[in-house]
C-alpha cells in the first residue's frame, strides 16, 4: 500500500504533463484553422459556429457537469443573450465591448433572480421548469414581434466594432471567438479546482451530505446557474453579433436539446469534452443534412449507442481507454 | 449540559413517533439512545439535526436555541452527524471528502482563489484526521472504491473535520461484520478519550452499547422509557419488557 501511494504522485505528474501537451497541441490546432480554410471563407464560418456552440455545451457543462442540475432550458439564456445583444446593438451602440459587458450584467442580474427560484426544486422539477423557462423565452419574441422581427427574426445587427474598429473579417472573428473559448475553458478549468468547484462537484455527488458539512447547497447551486446562465448568453450575444441576426429558433427547446446532446456525447462534468462533443457534431451535422435529410435519425441513433455503451461520453471513453492503456504499461513495466 | 431537548414532538398523520421526549447530553460523554423498531429513535435523531422540524418542544445546544434550525447551520456550530446508510462522496478522493468538511468548516467554500499555502495546510490536516480514523494510506483512492467498514470510518472521519462539540451517529455498527463492529466501536471511544467530543449514538446493537456508552436512554412508542447509566439499563424491568416485545437486536 505505502509503495503505491508513494509512486503515485510521480505518475499524476506525468499524466499531468501529458495531459497540458495534449491540450497545447490541440489549442493550437484549433487556432490554425484559419491559416489553411484561407481560400473557402465557408468553412471558416463553420468552424466559427462550431466554436459558439463549443462556448454553449461548455456553459451548460459549468451547471450540470458541476452541480448535477439537469436544464432542459438552456437555449433560453442562449437565446436571451443573442436578442438583448442584437437589439441593443441596433438601438445603442455597435461597440462589442459594452454590449456584451451589459449582456452579461443583464443575465447575471436576471437569472440570479429566475435562479433562486429555480434551484430551490430538485431533480425532475427543475430540469421542468427549465423547460419551461425556455418556452417562455421563444413565446416572447412572438409575443413583442414589434421589436423583436417575430418568426422573421432580428435582422439588420450593424457590423460590430471594437474599440471602434469593425470586426468583419472572418478570420478576425474566428479567432475573437476561439480566443473567448479558450479563456472561457481556462476558467472553467480553474473554478474546477478552486474550493468554489470542489463545492459544486461535492453537490453533484451527494447533495444531502453536503448540506450536513455546512456547505450553503442552495447558495451554491445559484452561483453555478448565474455563471452558466451568463456564459451562455455571451455565446449567444457573440453569436447575433457574428451572423448580423437572431432567429427565434435559437431559444427553441429543439435547440436546448441539442446544447444537451453535445454535453452528454462529450461527456458531462468533463469540460473539455462537451466542448469537443459541440464543435464535432455542429461541423458533422452539416455534412451529414446536406447529404442526407434525415440526419436526425442517424443522429439520435448515435446519441442513444453512446448513452449506452458510454455512459461518460466520447471524452469519458476515450480517458477511461487511455486510463487502461497506461495502467498495463505500468503493470507491464514494474 | 451540551445538548438539551424538551419536550420535543413529531406526529406522522396519527402516529406520535415521538412524543414529548427529554433528553439531556452530558458534555464529553457517549450517550446512546436506543430501542425497539419505531420506537422513535430515527425521528428523534432526525429531529435535533434539521432534517425536520419538530411540532412543538425545543431543542438547546451549548446554550443556544436550535429548535427548526438547517443542517447548514448546525454544522457550523459545532453539531456534525453520520448517516445510517453511510453518506459519503463516492467519486472523490477520500482526501478530498476530507478537505471540503474543512474548507467548510473554514468558511472557504464559496473562494475562487485559493493559495497552494492554504491548501497544503488543509491536505495536511485531512492527513491527520485520516491518521485518526486508519485510514491513512487510502487518500488518493476513490471513496466509493473503499470497503464498507472504511467508509463507515471516513463518514465519521467527515463529521470530525468539523471540528464538531457533539457528533450524532446514526447506527454506526449496522449493516457491519462482527470486525468492522469492533473497529468502528473502538474507534469511537479513542475519538471521545482523543478529542473530548461528544458523542450521541442511535443503535440496535444492545450488547456493544452496553460496553460503550456513559448513559443510555431507551425508548418506546415515541417515548423515553428509561434514561441511566447501562448497569441500570440492564436491570430495568420496563426495558425488558420492551425489549421481550419489540424485536431484540442482539
Amino acid at each position: 500500500m505505502s509503495d503505491h501511494t508513494a509512486t503515485m504522485p510521480m505518475h499524476a505528474a506525468a499524466d499531468r504533463r501529458m495531459k497540458g501537451l495534449a491540450l497545447l497541441v490541440a489549442a493550437a490546432a484549433g487556432a490554425s484553422v484559419p491559416l489553411w480554410t484561407g481560400n473557402v471563407p465557408f468553412v471558416l464560418i463553420l468552424a466559427s459556429q462550431a466554436v459558439i456552440a463549443a462556448i454553449v455545451a461548455l456553459s451548460l457543462d459549468l451547471l450540470m457537469g458541476s452541480t448535477g442540475l439537469l436544464s432542459f432550458g438552456h437555449a433560453a439564456w442562449y437565446g436571451f443573450g443573442a436578442y438583448l445583444t442584437g437589439l441593443a446593438a441596433k438601438m445603442l451602440t455597435p461597440e462589442m465591448l459594452l454590449l456584451l459587458p451589459l449582456t452579461v450584467a443583464v443575465t447575471i442580474l436576471l437569472s440570479a433572480i429566475i435562479g433562486f427560484v429555480l434551484v430551490r426544486q430538485i431533480g425532475k422539477t427543475f430540469a421542468i421548469l427549465t423547460l419551461a423557462l425556455g418556452q417562455i423565452m421563444f413565446a416572447l419574441v412572438f409575443v413583442m414581434s414589434g421589436i423583436t422581427g417575430g418568426e422573421d427574426g432580428l435582422q439588420g445587427i450593424p457590423v460590430p466594432t471594437a474599440l471602434g474598429f469593425q470586426i468583419a473579417k472572418p478570420a478576425v472573428w474566428y479567432w475573437l471567438l476561439y480566443g473567448i473559448l479558450l479563456a472561457s475553458l481556462a476558467g472553467a478549468f480553474h473554478i474546477r479546482r478552486s474550493p468554489l468547484g470542489k463545492s459544486w462537484l461535492a453537490i453533484r455527488e451527494n447533495t444531502e451530505r453536503a448540506r450536513f458539512i455546512g456547505l450553503d447547497t442552495g447558495t451554491l447551486k445559484l452561483l453555478s446557474y448565474v455563471v452558466s446562465a451568463s456564459l451562455a448568453a455571451l455565446a449567444g450575444g457573440l453569436f447575433a453579433l457574428f451572423n448580423g441576426a437572431a432567429s427565434p429558433d435559437m431559444l427553441n427547446w429543439f435547440e436546448s436539446g441539442k446544447v444537451l446532446m453535445y454535453v452528454v456525447l462529450g461527456g458531462v462534468g468533463t469540460i473539455i469534452g462537451p466542448v469537443i462533443g459541440a464543435a464535432v457534431f455542429t461541423v458533422t451535422e452539416h455534412y451529414v443534412s446536406s447529404v442526407t435529410n434525415s440526419w436526425l435519425i442517424y443522429f439520435g441513433g448515435f446519441f442513444v449507442l453512446i448513452v449506452i455503451v458510454a455512459p461518460g461520453g466520447l471524452f469519458g471513453a476515450g480517458a477511461s481507454l487511455w486510463a487502461r492503456i497506461t495502467t498495463a504499461r505500468r503493470g507491464a513495466s514494474a | 449540559m451540551i445538548l438539551e431537548a424538551t419536550n420535543i414532538t413529531k406526529h406522522f398523520g396519527g402516529l406520535k413517533a415521538v412524543n414529548g421526549v427529554d433528553l439531556r447530553i452530558v458534555p464529553a460523554s457517549i450517550h446512546s439512545i436506543i430501542g425497539p423498531n419505531g420506537a422513535g429513535k430515527t425521528t428523534l435523531f432526525n429531529l435535533i439535526t434539521g432534517a425536520i422540524t419538530p411540532a412543538a418542544g425545543t431543542v438547546m445546544f451549548d446554550g443556544v436555541d436550535i429548535t427548526g434550525w438547517s443542517p447548514e447551520r448546525l454544522a457550523k456550530i459545532g453539531l456534525a452527524r453520520t448517516f445510517q446508510r453511510t453518506s459519503v462522496f463516492r467519486n472523490l478522493s477520500v482526501l478530498e471528502n476530507i478537505a471540503l468538511a474543512i474548507r467548510s468548516r473554514e468558511g472557504l467554500s464559496r473562494s475562487i482563489w485559493q493559495s497552494v499555502r492554504s491548501e497544503e495546510a488543509i491536505a495536511a490536516e485531512a492527513m491527520e484526521i485520516l491518521g485518526r480514523v486508519r485510514l491513512r494510506g487510502y487518500e488518493n483512492s476513490k471513496a466509493g472504491a473503499l470497503a464498507h467498514g472504511y467508509q463507515r470510518a471516513l463518514d465519521i472521519a467527515i463529521g470530525l473535520a468539523l471540528k464538531p462539540k457533539l457528533i450524532l451517529m446514526d447506527e454506526p455498527l449496522a449493516g457491519m461484520s462482527r470486525g468492522d463492529r469492533e473497529t468502528v466501536a473502538a474507534l469511537i471511544t479513542s475519538l471521545r478519550s482523543a478529542l473530548g467530543v461528544t458523542i450521541v449514538v442511535v443503535e440496535h446493537d444492545v450488547s456493544m452499547v452496553m460496553r460503550l456508552s456513559d448513559r443510555i436512554t431507551v425508548m418506546q412508542h415515541g417515548q423515553v422509557i428509561a434514561d441511566a447509566p447501562p448497569a441500570e439499563i440492564r436491570d430495568n424491568e420496563a426495558v425488558r419488557k420492551a425489549y421481550l416485545h419489540g424485536s431484540f437486536a442482539t
